[in-house]
């Protein structure tokens, strides 16, 4: 069975594509074919963060359109076997995506495909509504602050009444916190929410705790997720974050 | 010969409508012909258009039930400063046969309109409980119509929730509950761990900032209305 994850927070700028990007390399090291989608229409991104930016030649919106056949869209990771990016336009807008579009391209790559990781736009418009409208999982990225907390907190209101689960009343989305930048030192100085802090309001089960690192910013500038950074503290965090995920 | 079946059915005359057409109503506070005539058209020369043409209910409340009307020069000085007399309300049993006599509708003291509206609506409240059991996130809504409101998890900051009835919290409550939203003033907001946004009952609401002096340390609290002010209590 194909599982589809959405990573998502509400807020942007807290770290949604640096973890999409890493938890589907962390997915594909383990041997699951996987594929991550962008759908930050007209403001794309992950395909940097991917580093296969030179290689893109058709995009999600394409085969939305049937300009595009999804093999032509899909591009193969240098780095990882089994891994596959599908990226934004940066032409269109986020009204280029439909619900019949979204579940066509999902429906085609369930049959190949272990893990569909959907990179969720900011925002609780469309985009994001429909990044996460057919997800099984969330990956719920939150910075240790309030104003991201409270975005956090919309969102998981949005997973548990406006998805595909909800309305057909199935199970629900499992929800995961993914707790990113985080700083001990500026938590002990009061100046940053603590883990508790963010858990008394949002009260999901924690994936991880992703700390504040250089290594983050080296790592997108440098186009290779940064939990390919073997020896980096945000590289193990991440890789512990995916190990968790299956426990 | 579906064109000859559809010749023959029979075009209907009329429908009935309902609709609901403003009227002025002349409430009568002391009975002088005279003293009405002069103050109605000096009215109507201060605001010409404003009544012009428009439906009258002569109402009886305020007047004294022995008074005899003379509802034919009532009506001719209603009729003569442009508005047409329909109905009377209220007033004694003869007051009444005697506007009937006269040509005017007869409609119920508004009075006795409103109580039985409330013992439909008192009816109503009790009628059943909404139980929430899933935390509510900002951004949520929850309206529990006609009955109390149960959450058993935490309501998040820029959550809401509204109850015709009552509204029990228990998780943590951080946004905002408005209980008895339809004017119910005998309804209460308890909670276990008050850090709400807002709290009100029927209209009248304490903010977070007029809430400072309880914090969630002070466990369990009722909150209600006395004397049109919001209070606040430990139980």
């Amino acid at each position: 069975m194909t599982k589809t994850i959405v990573v998502t927070s509400g807020k942007g700028g807290v770290g949604k594509t640096t973890t999409s990007a890493s938890f589907a390399v962390g997915l594909a090291c383990r041997g699951f074919k996987t594929v991550v989608i962008d759908f930050d229409i007209g403001l794309r991104n992950l395909d940097l963060i991917m580093g296969c930016e030179r290689r893109v030649v058709y995009d999600f919106v394409n085969v939305i359109r049937n300009e595009a056949n999804l093999n032509q869209a899909l591009i193969r990771d240098k780095h990882v076997k089994d891994l596959f990016i599908l990226p934004a336009s940066q032409t269109r807008d986020k009204d280029a995506l439909t619900l019949e579009g979204v579940e066509k391209i999902l429906n085609e790559l369930s049959k190949t495909f272990d893990y569909i990781v959907c990179d969720s736009p900011a925002g609780i418009e469309r985009g994001a509504q429909l990044a996460m409208y057919f997800a099984d999982s969330a990956i719920v990225v939150t910075n240790p602050e309030v104003s991201s907390v409270r975005d956090s907190d919309r969102i998981l209101g949005l997973l548990s009444s406006k998805t595909k689960r909800a309305e057909e009343g199935r199970e629900p989305i499992s929800e995961h916190l993914l707790l990113t930048r985080y700083s001990a030192k500026r938590v002990a100085r009061g100046d940053m929410l603590s883990l508790s802090d963010v858990n008394e309001i949002l009260a999901i089960p924690l994936l991880g705790i992703i700390p504040e690192s250089q290594a983050v910013l080296r790592a997108s500038n440098g186009g290779e997720p940064v939990i390919m950074d073997e020896m980096s503290d945000a590289g193990q965090a991440y890789a512990d974050a995916v190990a968790r995920f299956f426990r | 010969m579906t064109v000859s079946t559809l010749s023959i059915v029979e075009q209907p005359c009329f429908q009935f409508k309902a609709s609901f057409i403003p009227c002025a109503v002349l409430q009568l506070l002391h009975y002088d012909l005279d003293a009405i005539h002069d103050q109605i058209s000096a009215t109507i020369r201060c605001a010409p258009n404003l009544f012009k043409g428009s439906f009258v209910i002569i109402d009886l409340e305020k007047l004294n039930p022995a008074d005899i009307l003379n509802y034919a020069k009532l009506k001719h000085i209603v009729a003569t400063n442009g508005m047409v007399p329909i109905a009377i309300r209220a007033g004694s049993a003869e007051q009444q046969q005697a506007a009937v006599m006269d040509g005017l509708s007869l409609l119920p003291a508004a009075k006795l309109n409103i109580t039985e509206l409330d013992k439909q609506k008192n009816v109503q409240q009790t009628r059943q409980t909404k139980l929430v059991t899933h935390p509510v996130r900002s951004g949520m809504q929850i309206y529990a119509k006609d009955g109390d409101l149960i959450v058993t998890a935490a309501v998040s900051p820029g959550a809401e929730l509204f109850s015709d009835g009552c509204i029990h919290v228990y998780g943590a409550l951080r946004g905002r509950a408005l209980a008895g939203v339809q004017g119910n003033m005998q309804a209460r907001i308890f909670c276990r761990s008050l850090e709400a946004e807002l709290v009100s009952i029927s209209g009248y609401y304490l903010t977070k900032e007029d809430m400072q002096t309880f914090t969630a340390k002070d466990g369990m609290v009722q909150i209600f209305l006395e004397n049109e002010k919001v209070r606040i209590e430990a139980i």
